[in-house]
């Protein structure tokens, strides 16, 4: 007999799956401010995008702290809750962050340690460990993995970046784990001083490439509008940002061809 | 053997800041990965990678304006290398590399290939041979521990080593090499499967050079006799070259394509004379049958790992044998080759199948060949005709035409007759043997703005009898297109896009099968950067599209190169992810590797290919290096599966 609790389970995995086909299930989904701009965002400066390449956590220079929620597709059982923080201690830096996904019936927790450094002027690099629970109660059983990420960031020119980093590179046969690994590489560029503009591509094993691409641009002081477009399915996004004072707020809403609009939202302190 | 080697492909590396060894790869990739995805024999392209290293090791000493010299750049044309040592004798010396871009007959592309190979530094009084002598052993082991069978005679370790020595012209060396699974010594006296050695004397007069015992030739444009490198245009050269006859000392790892005995060169004025003699033993699969022995086919990969492959070893006298002449007007190469083989046994092909009619049926064969190459202002032509006993033929005219200094297109014909065989020879063309056929190609290349190079081609080439899993007449087109922009010296963006069209027969059954088209696209693009005078990183994408089946394939891969700047220690990491729906959208990717060697895997199905590769430099007269790679992928069930390689080198000089 098929218990009501499978059943449940099992739509809600198959639902994770098809938001996003070819994608790993275990990138973070994090950060409004990135969601804005596709997720094009590993050569980026920010808080959260520190978290999605940690080479860009040598470049917060202050002691900040974050929360994030995604919303997707307007189903509370499929929200991801996040929180993060970074010390800055001079060229190191480090960060704390935790994520958590699903609902009684299957939750997913994420926590990552992470350091970055800067190496020259024109290079920094950053490593992060990752601890993931799967968690479904009953007759499930848990899934615990831990993995590592990586990356680096360089200035190509004064106004351009590349970033390259690595999700779970030891292969998957090694660590005798089925967690897909993942390659993004991207550039961005401010093209002035009000507007940035970067593109990303991303590839996970066992699955197909993915383009990103987004701007942002300062509409006014202290606000910013972005944009944003990933052949994940077809996803536009926007996004919305304000500063005030030591509080950063952004918004952002993403399409999927099927399911309808993701949102998030992020709330940024920056302490001291 | 049939070999096909494109080293035009190298025209395209450019000036950057990268290290020597990674410009070198550069030259390297694309040549590599074009023969293994047109999967030609891979002797091929450890052949050009031996010759590129050799070069990259031993640069050519520019300034010496000595044509022996300068004609080790085996990628240049005769006159090329007749210019340049013109210029040398008449100028004096070479500042720069650039200066070269500016010589006629040689454009800026041939001038940037050739930096990594040349020295501009102080010409050596003894000319290009060192008075001392000069001791160089190298040995690579390769070892993957999941390669077991139990019907393998030997171990899984393949183990090459190489000795050469060389002073005041005289030089020797020796090969031998264990493939996987060979036993280490063999036969009665005990020896390594492939035991290969030469000695050799190079001078200035009447006697060019002298080799007795393994060598390998290479006359006119090949349709006769070419057992080195095999010269030719690819879709994207931008001009022909031909290759200079030569014998020299064969070091190379191919079991059966070379020549024992003895060769030698002469020279007086424009004159110039060879002569060969070869008797060797090669491998074969011989009929079973007590009363009559021939030879059902040869035997070419080289592998006597089994009980079966151990009988097919060295069952075959090859007698060879041949004169060369060419005489030097002002702008103007004529030659004549004449070459008679013999085999210890007929060759007696199975005639009741179709496929085979016109294979070869026999025990000798003859083949006359002439040939030419003329530079007549900005047009370079070249042609040859041979033809064997049998009054079959080969011909093959070609045509450079720079109209501009920004531009240079090529037009090349060939044609080979069906029941025209060379054993030895492996002329210029766009397919990968020298099989029966014809085929124009076309291409050009265009300087279509600073740094901006475009260059394309296409290839048609028509088979009028059948081929293996073509049961009819067929034909095959390619085209490519590439772009390459290096807008400084650190940086280097290029995008390709290859077209191939190729017949095979429909699935059918019970009757006459019909012919389908097999089309493949694939576009790749990748970026090279320089962050520092140590450190390099590399960015590829591939897509590959297979239209008759709908199929795809892709690859993302990352690689850095770092050297530390007090150690004398370089890194290469590479991490790749693909994924192909199919065998038909497979993908090939260069890897760095050890010295000497190569790794072109083809990467199919879901999963990662990463390495990581060190060489430590212990002292002037001893380096290591050392590289662990792995191929992870996945397989039914969500599970993965995995294979590992490691391989270390260890050179000493003395």
């Amino acid at each position: 007999m098929i218990s009501l609790h499978r059943i449940s389970v099992s739509f809600f995995i198959t639902l994770i799956s098809l938001t996003s086909p070819g994608a790993d299930h275990y990138r973070l989904p994090a950060g409004a401010g990135e969601a804005g701009t596709g997720y094009s965002c590993i050569m980026k400066n920010g808080f959260w995008s520190s978290f999605h390449n940690q080479a860009l956590l040598a470049d917060n220079q202050s002691f900040t702290f974050g929360v994030n929620y995604q919303d997707r597709f307007g189903i509370s059982e499929l929200g991801t809750r996040t929180a993060g923080v970074i010390i800055s201690s001079g060229k190191t830096s480090l960060g704390l962050i935790y994520s958590h996904f699903g609902y009684a019936d299957y939750r997913r927790n994420m926590t990552g340690l992470a350091c970055g450094l800067k190496l020259s002027e024109k290079l920094a690099a950053g490593v992060q460990v990752d601890y993931f629970a799967e968690m479904v109660p009953g007759e499930y059983e848990d899934v615990h993995l831990v993995t590592g990420e990586a990356g680096i960031v360089f200035h190509a020119t004064e106004n351009t970046l590349i970033g390259v980093h690595l999700f779970n590179p030891v292969p998957g046969s090694l660590t005798k784990n089925s967690m897909p690994a993942t390659l993004r590489i991207g550039a961005g560029t401010n093209l002035n001083n009000l507007l940035f503009a970067g593109a990303e591509t991303e590839m996970s094993s066992g699955n197909p490439i993915i383009l990103r691409m987004g701007f942002e641009y300062e509409a006014a002081k202290k606000i910013w509008l972005r944009s944003g477009f990933s052949t994940e399915n077809n996803s536009f996004s926007f996004g919305i940002g304000c500063l005030a004072k030591f509080i950063k707020i952004d918004l952002a809403f993403s399409t999927h061809e099927r399911l309808g609009i993701t949102s998030s939202a992020s709330l940024i302190f920056k302490i001291h | 053997m049939k070999y096909r080697v494109y080293f035009f492909f190298i025209i395209f590396f450019p000036v950057y800041s990268f290290s020597q060894e990674t410009r070198l790869s550069e030259s390297i990739i694309s040549i590599a990965e074009e023969l293994a995805a047109d999967e030609s024999d891979p002797e091929a392209i450890s052949l050009y990678i031996e010759k590129l290293f050799d070069l990259f090791e031993n640069p050519v000493m520019i300034n010496s304006a000595d044509q022996d010299e300068i004609s080790r750049l085996f990628f240049l044309t005769d006159f090329q290398v007749k210019i340049l040592s013109g210029y040398i004798k008449s100028s004096g010396k070479i500042i720069s590399v650039y200066e070269l871009a500016n010589l006629p007959g040689f454009e800026k592309e041939t001038a940037l290939m050739m930096i990594p190979f040349i020295s501009l530094g102080e010409v050596r009084k003894e000319n290009a041979y060192h008075s001392a002598w000069r001791n160089t052993l190298i040995t690579n082991i390769i070892w993957k521990p999941e390669y077991k069978d139990s019907s393998l005679l030997g171990s899984q370790v393949k183990i090459l080593t190489k000795y050469k020595f060389s002073a005041n012209g005289f030089s020797g060396g020796i090969t031998a090499e264990k493939d996987q699974g060979e036993e280490l010594l063999q036969g009665n006296p005990p020896l390594p499967d492939l035991l290969s050695g030469h000695v050799a004397w190079s001078g200035k007069g009447l006697i060019r050079r002298i080799v007795i015992g393994d060598y390998s030739a290479r006359f006119g444009q090949g349709t006769n006799i070419n057992t080195s490198i095999h010269t030719g245009l690819s879709l994207h050269a931008p001009g022909y070259m031909s290759a200079r006859s030569e014998i020299r000392p064969y070091t190379s790892t191919d079991e059966n394509n070379f020549f024992r005995g003895a060769g030698a060169e002469f020279s007086i004025s424009n004159l110039s004379a060879s002569f060969f003699y070869s008797r060797n033993s090669i491998d074969a699969t011989l009929s079973t049958e007590p009363d009559s022995e021939y030879i059902k086919s040869f035997y070419t990969s080289g592998l006597h790992n089994t009980s079966s492959s151990l009988l097919k070893k060295d069952v075959i006298t090859n007698l060879v044998y041949g004169i060369n002449l060419s005489y030097n007007l002002r702008n103007l190469r004529i030659g004549t080759t004449w070459s008679e083989e013999r085999f210890s046994l007929p060759v007696r092909p199975d005639l009741h199948d179709p496929e085979k009619i016109f294979a070869f049926d026999g025990n000798s064969n003859s083949v006359y060949s002439i040939y030419y190459n003329s530079l007549i202002n900005k047009i370079l032509l070249y042609g040859e005709f041979s033809v064997n006993n049998l009054m079959r033929h080969a011909v093959l005219q070609g045509l450079t035409i720079r109209p501009s200094d920004r531009l240079s297109i090529n037009l090349f014909f060939r044609h080979y007759d069906e029941g025209y065989f060379s054993f030895h020879g492996n002329g210029p063309g766009g397919s990968s043997n020298t099989g029966t056929g014809k085929s124009i190609l076309g291409n050009f290349m265009f300087e279509a703005a600073k740094h901006l190079f475009i260059s394309g081609g296409c290839e048609v080439q028509e088979f009028p009898w059948l081929r293996y899993r073509t049961s009819s007449p067929s034909y095959r087109i390619k085209r490519a297109i590439r772009m390459r922009f290096v807008p400084n010296d650190n940086l280097l963006i290029e995008s390709s896009y290859y077209y191939n069209m190729t017949t095979a027969d429909s699935d059918e059954k019970n009757r006459i099968p019909e012919l389908k088209n097999l089309t493949t696209r694939s576009l790749s693009t990748t970026f090279r950067y320089s962050l520092s005078e140590n450190l390099t990183m590399g960015t590829r994408i591939y897509y590959k599209l297979a239209e008759q089946k709908d199929t795809r394939g892709m690859i993302l891969l990352q690689e850095m190169n770092y050297r530390f700047g007090k150690l004398p220690l370089t890194l290469w990491l590479r991490y790749c992810l693909f994924n192909t729906d199919d065998w038909d959208t497979r993908i090939y990717t260069y890897e760095n590797d050890l010295l000497y060697s190569y790794s072109i895997p083809a990467l199919y199905g879901r999963g990662s290919r990463s390495y990581l590769m060190a060489g430590w430099k212990l002292s002037d007269k001893a380096d290591v290096r050392f590289k662990y790679g792995v191929l992870s992928k996945l397989q039914t069930g969500n599970i993965y599966a995995y294979s590992e390689e490691f391989r270390l080198q260890i050179r000493l000089f003395i």
